[in-house]
């Protein structure tokens, strides 16, 4: 699929087998909408079904009913992210988040998760470059228990030395995973320290490995009574249940939290490049990789649209440009991708990538790339084709509405862009792009001088020994 | 290129059996076609579109010797043409109606999926028929999946964890299918052919080896006289009833595995259990509370929260068709890993030598059962739960009998179970990391 999200940073928990909250999940959940009623052009919209109440002190409630299943997710939404941060303290949001769970006066550290168990729940965070949230997914009638809980830790938090200092070694075992010993997260994020000069996306999520040994539970105190505030969050609550019943609790539990003030939130753009910017990273890995990213607008701007659908006839589905060219007709790349950062606060990158096959050269795969980005600059669509990636588009938006949990991401992601609104215009939007539209986006944005291009060259390990597929793909989420 | 649609009459039976459950659970229905097919399905028409799941009773438990990965190569080939259809043409036409379709092994089964929007079900539900039933296999196209194959096994060698895995399950398992991984090895995959993928298909994609299961914005009208004439098209076959001898390795042993890394990646385990082990129930309770309650595990409590050792940790029974291994998973930075070793066996020793405390067994109780609706969140995981059901055996009041399985578990089984099952003595050991950055040259 395509997508569109800004770049998170995960939490918790979470092993091996995968249960961490990747990109994957909420570029699905971005590509999703509404609810259990479709957004289609004519149909019913995703206003006609949420409803969005603030408290006395500024905190937004956006609620979501659905009956189908007697379950509940209940999420609060933080507005700040690795954006908010700066140059020598990166990664502190993320640091705060698992901080979150180390508990307040009234409950004691680690006992957040254990309540929201003893009650069948799960419970989680996450962070990104735009926001952090917490959630809990729990049974119907047990919804006053995350009400109570998040709202004794929006302005509770002990933020203890010792809770902090072992945290911290877990935060770096954390990067360690995700990215030190992934080659593919190493040139992620490479590339996104090229591109961005300007705006804090120039780092990652989870911070550099120096500025987290750095900080102090002093940066951390500052960070939450800046950000952690009603005036600078949101709930969401969506699943089974009845909003007479809930919103007395919901205005009970954090009707009496001081609102706080909205920190400023502008940030600078990036000034257009001055030429195409190209990094290496070497690296012990076994096949070559090629990433070109390009600096687009977010959902802002009509564009962005476009760029969602540029990403789909390239590399959605089996049948798409890239995956019918690349992958399988000349048989140079294991797999591609086209990302398209739709749903993000800030202006961000569309990237087309590819994992080179043994005996191929990223040269050769770069041509290739580039010679189906001049396709798309010279010879107009079909119609055929572009209505199969409209369609795809608008299936995979349904098809993402599948879980409470991912409607309500949808709904949050949007909000912390602009407005959860503007997720009914994802559909319209899509349906409205022409063949002209797509030449003439692809002319002006995927050009060489606005092009950064981030090159794996392998170094051969000492002991090669063989063996399953999949990447680690790009972990935009960090628990 | 649809098949003619037959109005028929349809005797749907052997069994139909049907189930609405108590906690608002998702209602299912169960059919067997005279094909032997089992049928299950599940209306649910909150949202437009349906997804369907066939399980094969087949995967790499019926890899042949030297024939590792033969069940994963056939799952992904019958994706590579079908009855008059080319590669091409499926993936054109599944892809204009913004379809997923996707095929995998994994130890015990293979699933072929199928996702689409109910406007285009008609359309699509042919092509998921030929692809199961009449895949034609091309040989070009054959030929390109098993180098694609050979390359993803070799990318996944930058995957400590998966490195770390691969090496403990071929230490652990004495020969037998369950003791290579799925995708097979560069050796072995390099030697499949189109000829054996075509023979497993035959023998083992068969009705009466299947269980389909429908899930979604279907109805009753659509499933009789739509579905089902074309299920019963599909012959019965005579897939030969194979039994797999499991041996564990039962001599303690650390497999070292040098990687330009800077966290050790560690699996500890030894032999386990097989899912219709009556012991089962028990072992989830005791695995909650030692190492799967994500954050409150001991396990988590002692590694992560105390120590600050790991990001993650985490212990599991892999309970499959035949027995499957328990291992404890972590990683942390290469000069801990002694030390993340000897907690993890401190932790195994004591859940063996001591009762869980009442709270422990109380909050395990809790959790399995509270939770057990969020295992119907999605359409795919509603039909993936009503299939390993129908697949392991466990009946359609299994979620009615659930909490009595689990409530039922006292804190002497805990303990007999751990004794039982966790084998520090016995057990494998595989560190991947820097081995010198963690003193274990």
């Amino acid at each position: 699929m395509t997508n569109t999200s800004t770049a998170p940073t995960i939490k918790d928990t979470v092993s091996l087998m995968g249960v961490v909250v990747k990109r994957l999940l909420l570029l699905v959940c971005l590509g999703a909408a509404g609810v259990l009623f479709l957004i289609s052009p004519a149909g019913a919209a995703l206003a006609d079904h949420v409803s969005e109440v603030t408290l006395a002190n500024g905190l937004k409630v956006i609620l979501l009913e659905n009956h189908k299943a007697p379950l509940v997710t209940f999420q609060v939404w933080y507005r700040v992210g690795s954006r908010d941060e700066e140059s020598g303290k990166t990664g502190l949001s993320h640091m705060l988040e698992h901080m979150m769970f180390k508990g307040t006066a009234k409950v004691g550290p680690e006992e957040f998760s254990r309540i929201i168990a003893q009650n069948g729940g799960d419970d989680n965070a996450f962070t990104s470059t735009d926001f952090t949230a917490y959630f809990e997914n729990m049974s119907a009638d047990r919804v006053k228990i995350p009400i109570g809980l998040e709202s004794d830790r929006m302005r509770g938090l002990l933020l203890r030395e010792e809770d902090f200092k072992t945290e911290r070694s877990v935060v770096m075992e954390e990067r360690r995973m995700r990215t030190e010993d992934s080659p593919k997260a190493v040139l992620s994020e490479q590339l996104a320290a090229i591109a961005f000069q300007i705006q804090p996306y120039h780092w990652p999520v989870i911070g550099w490995m120096q500025d987290i040994a750095r900080y102090t539970v002093g940066d951390l105190k500052k960070h939450y009574k800046t950000y952690y505030v009603p005036a600078n969050a949101f709930i969401v609550l969506a699943g089974d249940f009845k909003k007479e019943a809930v919103l007395p609790m919901i205005e009970e539990a954090f009707g009496s939290t001081p609102a706080g003030t909205a920190p400023v939130q502008w940030q600078d753009k990036e000034e257009p490049q001055l030429g195409e910017r190209r990094i290496v990273v070497r690296k012990e890995a076994q096949l070559a990789s090629i990433e070109k990213a390009y600096h687009v607008p977010n959902l802002k701007e009509p564009d962005s649209y476009v760029l969602e659908v540029i990403a789909a006839l390239l590399s959605a589905g089996e049948s798409s440009r890239l995956n019918q060219t690349l992958v399988r007709d000349k048989q140079l790349a294991l797999s591609v991708s086209a990302d398209n950062e739709l749903v993000s606060r800030d202006p961000n990158l569309f990237s087309v990538s590819a994992d080179v096959l043994p005996g191929k050269t990223a040269d050769v795969v770069e041509k290739a790339l580039l010679a189906e980005i001049k396709l798309l600059q010279e010879a107009p669509v079909g119609d055929r084709e572009l209505e199969k990636a409209k369609n795809q588009l608008e299936a995979g938006f349904t098809f993402a509405q599948d879980s409470i949990f991912a409607q309500a991401m949808l709904i949050a992601t949007y909000e912390i862009a602009s407005s959860w609104r503007d997720a009914d215009t994802y559909v319209p939007a899509i349906r409205a792009v022409s063949p002209a539209d797509v030449k003439r986006v692809a002319q002006k944005y995927l050009v060489p001088e606005n092009c950064v291009t981030a090159r794996l060259d392998p170094i051969p390990s000492a002991e090669q020994k063989p063996v399953e597929p999949g990447s680690p793909g790009k972990e935009n989420i960090v628990r | 290129m649809r098949r003619t649609a037959s109005s028929a009459c349809i005797a749907l039976l052997c069994v139909v059996a049907s189930w609405t459950c108590a906690f608002g659970l998702p209602p299912v229905q169960r059919t067997v076609l005279d094909n032997g097919l089992v049928l299950l399905v599940s209306e649910e028409h909150s949202l437009p579109f349906v997804t369907i799941n066939l399980m094969v009773k087949t995967g790499a438990k019926d890899d042949p010797p030297f024939g590792a990965g033969q069940a994963g190569l056939t799952a992904s080939s019958v994706l590579l043409g079908a009855a008059g259809r080319t590669l091409k043409q499926i993936n054109e036409e599944l892809d204009f109606m913004g379809a997923n379709m996707s095929a995998s092994a994994n130890k015990d089964y293979t699933t072929v999926s199928l996702r689409v929007l109910k406007k285009d079900f008609e359309r699509a539900f042919p092509i998921f028929m030929d692809v199961v039933t009449k895949p034609t296999f091309p040989a070009d196209e054959v030929k390109k999946e098993i180098s694609r194959t050979l390359a993803a096994i070799q990318s996944s060698e930058d995957r400590p964890g998966r490195v770390a895995d691969r090496a403990f399950e071929k230490a652990l398992y004495l020969g037998g299918p369950y003791g290579h991984p799925t995708e097979g090895t560069v050796e072995s995959v390099s030697k499949l052919t189109r000829e054996a993928i075509r023979e497993f298909h035959g023998l083992h994609y068969c009705p009466d080896n299947a269980i389909l299961s429908v899930v979604g914005d279907i109805d009753q009208r659509s499933i009789d006289g739509y579905m089902v004439p074309r299920l019963k098209k599909w012959p019965k076959g005579s897939t030969p009833e194979k039994r797999i001898e499991i041996k564990f390795s039962t001599r303690k042993e650390t497999i070292k595995i040098n990687k330009p890394v800077t966290q050790s990646n560690i699996v500890i385990g030894n032999g386990g259990m097989s899912r219709d082990n009556p012991d089962y129930y028990a072992a989830q309770v005791m695995n909650y509370i030692l190492g799967a309650g994500s954050l409150t595990s001991r396990l988590m409590e002692d590694i992560r929260n105390r120590r600050g050792l790991a990001y993650s940790v985490a212990s599991t029974f892999e309970a499959r068709k035949y027995p499957g291994p328990f291992m404890v998973f972590l990683q942390t930075k290469n000069r801990s890993a002694t030390e993340a070793i000897k907690a993890t066996m401190e932790n195994l020793e004591r859940m063996r030598s001591e009762l869980v405390s009442e709270k422990e067994l109380e909050d395990a109780k809790k959790y399995l059962v509270g939770n057990f609706p969020q295992r119907f969140s999605t359409q795919s995981r509603i039909a993936s739960f009503f299939a390993q059901v129908e697949y392991y055996g466990l009946g359609l009041d299994y979620p009615e009998k659930y909490p009595s399985l689990i409530n039922g578990v006292t804190r002497e089984d805990v303990l007999r179970v751990a004794r039982a099952y966790i084998h520090p003595d016995e057990s494998v050991t595989v560190v991947v990391a820097n081995l010198k950055e963690a003193g274990l040259e």
